[in-house]
């Protein structure tokens, strides 16, 4: 028997994106993740530009992780210009990330995919839900300020500036909503809990899972790329070890890393993340995975509510710790000189790793440079994941493989408006 | 009295706008009391049906589908609201408007000719009639909950037209442009954000646009003044706002 499915715009996700998939005589013929959203050529726009003014565009790709494009930009700019940054700054700078992790992670695990275990179209439409609802509006709520309180607002902050911070603030500003931290800590321990008791459906598979990964602690600024399969590079050589390609049903390209004869899709984001660095997370987020039952590694994309869950406890947890570690530093930044150069740098935006290419001229002006979002290196998994699930379901009704599908590509949180920067090189 | 209904929609931006209505928090779900929030494609299933009393607009209209679909919407909705830079001014991606599209295409895309979009991006009232316009990037949450409070009891909206100065000055901050002799473009400015970059000591970029009557070509005489081109004078119009700033200076001059 055929079957058709198709989603024209995928409702509760960032962007603009839809579903099509064929199949024939119990054979999947066709499976696309259409991406319509329309492209903005920020990279093109960057070129000639200062590099100070670098944070302040690539923010604009994102209105839900524009820390992360700051984050990688300046790091990258750094880089080339032969910046080290102070502890003060790097923790601020951690601090600042944590606000947009919980921000981004509390919108998706209790507005966007929550509601999928519940049946619900929204996060408001049922009584039974409210609360749950109210509670997230709580967690981001917070973010939100850790972000106002470092960036003035939060989204797109204004502060991130090469060399440091435009300015620092006040020990006192910090400390202040220190007590609705700690009190949010402990309820997203529960929130743990919760996310791992959700219904799931059982399209667990083996994946490639890559991420960053660091020395001294669960990767956020910093660090080198890692898989379970053996991929160790250092950030300058991941981009030359992955394949970006266009397909024709898409304004964002796909993604995958070179193996001999073909190129493989991988994921990254919050699964990732914890499968490869759960060994870096405080006893505490320790001993709340093993009470919720988690088995980790986590195989099964759907579970990436309970990833995020664990990641948005471990951000109020060092949130907390940065807080009560702080004092304000005697300059919020750094003098330097600019150079020439070129470098890349990745941070863990809270859907996975972005990579930012930059090659600055001697007056300080951008020459080019390459912006890999992550949902982009996450298309042609999420397209994987589906066949997978297909391939079990082919005798599921259009209507269940469509709605199953849906909540597939929800629980990557992909952020559609991000995807469609990607420069070919 | 039945709750108006309320449609949000999206073109061409990065949706931090439409984050900033789910920002409001526990105040959202208060406008859930007010307001039917009946399409909203970002945070809930509903399907696009029927008629809107207000339809918010985020984003820039850059493909032909676009204009299309803006038209359909203005034709359901009996006010219609643009919220942010995208929507009011043609954003930041509106900076193709003064380059070649196919260059663009070219250099990010390996197959240019599959991508189909417009060689600009415009603001939504180069298409359709607006009834109000909401300026930022972001837009204000407060100024977007006072909008629909007005919309609802038939007021006009107290958002500020005048300049970001008149924020400096009442938060008591040192001028950037004097003191520190940086490009702030803060005098011609609009006021919304609450001076945040000359709170963080850095000159202003203009994310809310330009203020009604601005006099740009006054400030960028003053800023070659204090030594830049003519060149990095446009460069500083040239951001999320560019559309607006330009078309501003023409307009006076």
């Amino acid at each position: 028997m055929n079957k058709f499915i198709k989603i024209d715009y995928l409702p509760r996700v960032e962007g603009e994106g839809g579903i099509a998939i064929e199949i024939k005589d119990g054979r999947i013929t066709r499976l696309h993740f259409k991406i319509f959203e329309a492209p903005r050529f920020f990279e093109s726009f960057l070129k000639g530009r200062s590099y100070s003014e670098a944070m302040d565009f690539t923010a604009r790709i994102c209105g839900i992780c524009p820390v992360a494009y700051q984050m990688s930009s300046v790091h990258a700019i750094e880089k080339i210009f032969g910046i080290e940054i102070e502890k003060p700054i790097h923790e601020l700078r951690r601090l600042l990330y944590c606000g947009e992790w919980i921000e981004s992670h509390a919108l998706h695990i209790y507005l966007l995919q929550g509601p999928d275990f519940y049946g619900i179209e929204s996060a408001w439409a049922s009584r039974q839900y409210m609360p749950i609802a109210k509670k997230g509006l709580g967690f981001k709520k917070l973010g939100n300020q850790i972000m106002a309180i470092l960036g003035g607002r939060a989204v797109h902050p204004v502060s991130v500036k090469v060399g440091g911070f435009y300015k620092t603030p006040e020990r006192k500003a910090l400390i202040a909503i220190l007590p609705d931290l700690e009190r949010a800590y402990g309820e997203s321990i529960e929130g743990i809990k919760w996310a791992a008791g959700l219904p799931f459906n059982n399209n667990a598979w083996d994946m490639e899972y890559v991420s960053l990964r660091h020395v001294d602690e669960y990767p956020i600024n910093e660090g080198h790329a890692v898989s379970n399969k053996g991929l160790d590079k250092s950030m300058d050589r991941f981009l030359e070890g992955i394949q970006e390609y266009q397909v024709e049903y898409s304004t964002a390209l796909h993604a995958g890393i070179k193996r001999d004869t073909s190129v493989s899709p991988y994921l990254v984001g919050p699964i990732s993340r914890l499968n490869l660095n759960n060994d870096k997370l405080p006893l505490e987020i320790k001993n709340a995975i093993n009470e919720s039952g988690i088995a980790l590694p986590i195989k099964n994309t759907q579970m990436g509510i309970i990833a995020r869950s664990v990641e948005m406890a471990y951000a109020f947890y060092e949130a907390i710790r940065i807080i009560r570690e702080y004092e304000k530093p005697d300059s919020p930044f750094i003098d330097f000189t600019t150079k020439a150069g070129e470098a890349i740098w990745i941070t863990e935006a809270p859907r996975g790793m972005l990579i930012h290419r930059y090659e600055i001229d001697e007056g300080g002006h951008v020459k080019s440079c390459t912006i890999v979002p992550p949902t982009s290196q996450n298309l042609g998994h999420i397209e994987s994941d589906i066949f997978h699930f297909l391939k079990n379901n082919l005798d599921k009704s259009a209507e269940i493989i469509k709605k199953e599908s849906e909540k597939i590509i929800r629980s990557y949180d992909p952020c559609i408006s991000c995807s469609v920067h990607v420069t070919y090189s | 009295m039945k709750r108006p209904r309320i449609g949000v929609f999206k073109f061409t931006s990065c949706d931090g706008c439409q984050l900033s209505i789910m920002n409001l928090e526990e105040k959202f779900l208060d406008l859930l009391e007010l307001f039917d929030i009946a399409y909203f494609r970002e945070t809930t299933d509903r399907p696009l049906t029927g008629h809107f009393d207000i339809s918010i607009v985020e984003g820039s209209i850059s493909t032909a589908w676009q204009k299309n679909d803006i038209v359909d919407i203005r034709e359901r909705s009996r006010y219609l609201i643009t919220i942010g830079a995208c929507a009011t001014a043609g954003g930041l991606q509106a900076l193709r408007n003064w380059g070649s599209i196919t260059d663009y295409k070219n250099y990010i895309y390996p197959s240019p000719v599959i991508i189909n979009v417009l060689s600009t991006s415009t603001p939504i009232s180069e298409h359709v009639y607006v009834d109000y316009e909401l300026w930022g990037c972001p837009i204000n949450e407060k100024a977007f909950s006072e909008t629909l409070i007005s919309f609802l009891i038939g007021k006009k909206p107290g958002i500020p037209i005048y300049s970001l100065c008149m924020e400096c000055k009442r938060m008591g901050l040192p001028c950037i442009l004097v003191s520190k002799s940086e490009p702030c473009l803060g005098p011609v400015t609009r006021a919304g954000c609450g001076a945040l970059c000359p709170y963080f000591q850095k000159p202003c970029y203009g994310c809310f646009g330009p203020k009604e009557d601005a006099n740009i070509e006054s400030l960028l005489k003053q800023f070659q003044n204090m030594g830049l081109t003519q060149k990095e004078c446009i460069l500083l119009l040239d951001k999320m706002n560019t559309y607006a700033y330009r078309k501003a200076k023409i307009e006076r001059s």
